[in-house]
């Protein structure tokens, strides 16, 4: 008879600080991971509030317009690089891929470990420009040139910061290709695997392969500012546009990399709280790999006012019309697949419903900045701002913070109080679009991004926005709070399935899982990994 | 776990490394995309600031990867043979070339900085549009490759000590190939580097 | 946590090449070398073409290279696809940078 009081969890085997932040156990790092990854994305929240609280009125209300676009700067690097490329994977790729493929671990532990540390002091650097010289850059995360050349502000350090956090970044998609090409337990193969595992293989293309163009045009920027050397300075034969092109041809991909994982997530949340299996399962697969693929020959959609050519441009937004496809292709499966389901109300569930109607706003909006005649009105304008923060935030985040809800059980064998969640999840959503709705009129009607002062006429969408973010806030620290809480709240025993109809091997194992992931092997469910006919039979 | 992540994996190794030379491959290619567009815009600039480089130190350079190339892949024959002896022995000599190797660039760099064509200084300064570009991204491209040698010899130095210990031996070579597959790496890199920058015409 | 325990799959037989293939294999690649060296000092009149053949002539060398030095050859299809999806994606950032270019 085998006592669980027996076998430690992974919590539970040896404690303290170094035991945690030396740990080769996938799952510690994973919540590392998620713990850094929070905290950074508070502080980036916080300063999208006080750009908000700027932008309440027209004219300086807290700070100058060079503050201003340091803050605006800070927010999105803290927030992209430091938040939304690491998330899923890194906290949840980490945590549950193995599980889900019936390892033990991925398949090279010490340089997962290394991947956080790297990624840590890839923060550490980006933080430190608020501590020296001339401040942080404030040039926008996309650190064009030639002000990213020119300006005094801390560029270099910024930079470099960026180069560090992508290494991390290539060393966790490394480790998950080789983790899902070696260590799938016997009988899975690749087309036995769950979902979430294909959204994980196909982002991890996209890290290993995008990240070292970004990372060698970083460097060029160093090597522009440490050697006064104009690499796309037009006096000498060089060009500002190359330097857009080598960023884009990443930092396109890199929307990928945030938006697969999430994908990835409705695709594992539906069919549980459906209590059925996907619809579509090789379709939505091939087409996580298809936007993969496509995603690379898009980017100069990013670039259609900057001055190039016109036979580029026209080919740039056909590619970007085509990459819509495989994405409208999951839309159409998950709503299939809730289609006479038995649907079980629950946060996760909620998060991922947020997720499919805020991501569509989104992805339609970025069609409408795909095609180059309305593109030539809205680039840099509040519509593109409106644009990214649905597919990114409204999309990914909502799937993050779903995903932390869905998992949070076997995570630390916990429960939160539910009934809180789904309050925080409503005024997290009305607060998100109310936050970011106005946005896409505002830049219909003209509104420039990037500036901290505004024309009278765009100062009703403004004020709605403003008030939008308090809401936002609330909803979040409410969500927050009320998971926090779940550690202190009186202890339930949770199964090994406690949401009851999880068909993925994770649900098989303990909650929290045992160190080594499983007590016992891994049961295949007969047909394939949403095998909801032939539910394998779980006892406790 | 017959699946377990800390099982020794000389297949996942390979694919591993594998992995980490496309993402050094993308790393320069980013520095070969900005070469083509900068003498596809510049045509005649490049041309002239070639006639700088000297052909006959690039080719004795690239005969010197190639030879160096052949060495490390004969040490994996060795090794795979349980012959550590004339592993090492190759091992060694792959490092002497990357030395003779550095030598070399040590004196075109030498040569070209003694003439004022370094960024910062006084020719440099005045070169006309485009040959800048070509200097710049000569000393980038080959320095960036010159501290890839330098990060491949001290790995080879750490074959050549675990070989010696029998850490690495005939049972257990992934070490070696991997190395080998790193060493030539930088030999492929250089193999499109010399003929863009020294061969132009 | 690391075991010695070898992967039992891993026992199979690993193809190993001869020293003389590897010498084989560098005299092609010196042959090339010398050709490529050669068009460019005296074939000055295939000014246009010469950065498109000194590019094929390099693209042979580095798939000799890949093909027998790094053993593609003998190892699992997988790399070889690989190497060539890599290579077909970094083209295609190539190609289509300098069409943006050239129809300026």
């Amino acid at each position: 008879m085998t006592s669980t009081a027996l076998k430690l969890n992974y919590l539970q085997v040896k404690k303290g600080l170094f035991s945690w932040i030396f740990s080769v156990d996938h799952k510690r790092i994973g919540l590392l991971y998620l713990y850094s990854l929070l905290t950074f994305f508070v502080a980036g929240v916080t300063l999208g509030i006080l750009m908000r609280l700027e932008l309440l009125n027209p004219g300086k209300d807290l700070m100058e317009a060079k503050t201003y676009n340091q803050v605006f700067t800070m927010h999105g690097v803290i927030m992209i690089f430091l938040f939304i490329i690491p998330s899923i994977p890194a906290v949840f790729g980490n945590f549950f891929l193995p599980i889900m493929l019936g390892t033990d671990d991925v398949s090279f532990p010490r340089i997962n470990l290394l991947s956080w540390w790297v990624y840590i002091i890839g923060a550490i650097m980006a933080l430190s420009t608020l501590m020296f010289g001339d401040g942080p850059a404030d040039t926008g995360w996309t650190f064009y040139a030639p002000y990213s050349v020119k300006t005094g502000t801390n560029v270099t350090m910024a930079v470099l910061a960026a180069f560090v956090l992508g290494f991390s970044s290539i060393l966790t998609g490394l480790n998950f290709i080789v983790t899902i090409h070696r260590l799938r337990t016997p009988g899975m193969g690749f087309l036995k695997m769950p979902l979430f595992a294909w959204a994980l293989y196909a982002t991890s293309w996209i890290q290993l392969l995008a990240t070292p163009v970004v990372g060698i045009t970083l460097l060029m920027i160093v090597a522009e500012r440490v050697f006064g050397v104009g690499l796309f300075d037009p006096a000498i034969g060089g060009d500002p546009i190359l330097y857009q092109h080598l960023f884009w041809i990443y930092s396109h991909p890199a929307v990928y990399i945030m938006a697969l994982p999430a994908f990835g997530i409705i695709s594992e949340v539906l069919p549980t709280f459906s209590n059925r299996t996907i619809f579509g399962y090789k379709a939505i697969a091939f087409s996580s790999l298809a936007i993969a693929f496509v995603g690379y020959f898009v980017w100069g959609h990013h670039m259609f006012t900057a001055g190039m050519s016109g036979p580029a441009r026209i080919i740039y937004s056909i590619m970007t019309f085509l990459v819509a496809i495989p994405t409208a292709i999951k839309v159409f499966n998950w709503v299939a697949t809730l289609y006479k389901g038995s649907i079980d109300v629950q946060p996760p569930l909620l998060y991922s419903l947020g997720f499919i109607f805020q991501f569509m706003v989104g992805g339609l909006s970025g069609l409408v900045l795909g095609a180059l005649a309305t593109d030539i009105h809205l680039h840099d304008t509040y519509f593109v701002v409106g644009h990214f923060h649905y597919v990114m935030f409204g999309g990914t985040g909502f799937a993050f913070f779903g995903a932390l809800h869905y998992w949070y059980p076997k995570i630390w064998g916990r429960m939160y109080n539910k009934l809180v969640a789904n309050i925080a999840f409503f005024i997290f959503f009305i607060g998100f679009n109310l936050l970011y709705f106005p946005m896409m009129i505002a830049g219909l009607m003209g509104m420039p991004r990037r500036y901290y002062d505004y024309l009278p006429e765009f100062h009703l969408p403004n004020m709605i926005s403003t008030f939008g973010s308090w809401v936002l806030a609330v909803g979040l620290l409410l969500m927050l709070g009320n998971l926090i809480a779940g550690f202190w709240r009186k202890r339930e025993k949770i199964g090994r399935n406690p949401w009851g109809t999880g068909i993925t091997l994770e649900w098989q194992t303990l909650s929290p899982p045992p160190i080594t992931n499983f007590d016992r092997m891994p049961v295949l469910p007969k047909d394939g990994p949403y095998d909801y006919d032939h539910k394998p039979d779980i006892k406790e | 776990m017959p699946n377990s992540g800390h099982n020794r994996d000389a297949e996942a190794s390979k694919l591993g490394m594998w992995l980490f030379l496309f993402t050094e491959l993308l790393l320069f290619g980013g520095l070969f995309i900005v070469y083509m567009v900068y003498r596809t815009l510049n045509p005649e600039s490049f041309l002239i600031a070639s006639f700088e480089l000297d052909v006959a130190m690039g080719t004795f350079n690239t005969i010197v990867l190639l030879v160096s190339s052949m060495t490390i892949a004969m040490s994996i024959t060795a090794i795979q043979l349980g012959d550590a002896k004339k592993s090492i022995a190759l091992l060694i000599t792959t490092m002497a070339l990357a030395m003779v190797f550095l030598v070399v660039k040590y004196f075109e760099w030498s040569a070209k900085i003694h003439h004022g064509l370094f960024p910062g200084h006084e020719v440099y300064q005045n070169l006309p549009p485009g040959e800048s570009l070509f200097f710049f991204l000569y000393f980038f491209m080959t320095g960036l490759h010159a501290l890839h040698i330098i990060i491949g010899g001290v790995i080879i130095a750490v074959v050549i000590y675990r070989t010696n210990k029998g850490l690495v031996n005939q049972d257990r070579f992934t070490l070696t190939e991997n190395a080998g597959l790193y060493w030539h790496l930088v030999d492929l890199i250089w193999i499109y580097l010399f003929p863009l920058f020294y061969l132009i015409h | 946590m690391i075991q010695n325990a070898e992967n039992i799959k891993e026992k199979e037989h690993h193809h190993i090449s001869s020293y003389k293939e590897h010498f084989s294999t560098l005299m092609a690649l010196l042959l090339l070398t010398v050709i490529t060296v050669a068009i460019s000092v005296f074939g000055a009149d295939l000014r246009t073409m010469s950065v498109f053949t000194a590019l094929l002539i390099a693209t042979v060398k580095v798939i000799v290279v890949s093909y027998y030095f790094m053993h593609l050859k003998y190892d699992k299809k997988i790399y070889t696809w690989l190497v060539m999806i890599v290579a077909i994606l970094f083209i295609s950032f190539a190609v289509l940078t300098i069409i943006e270019y050239l129809n300026r």
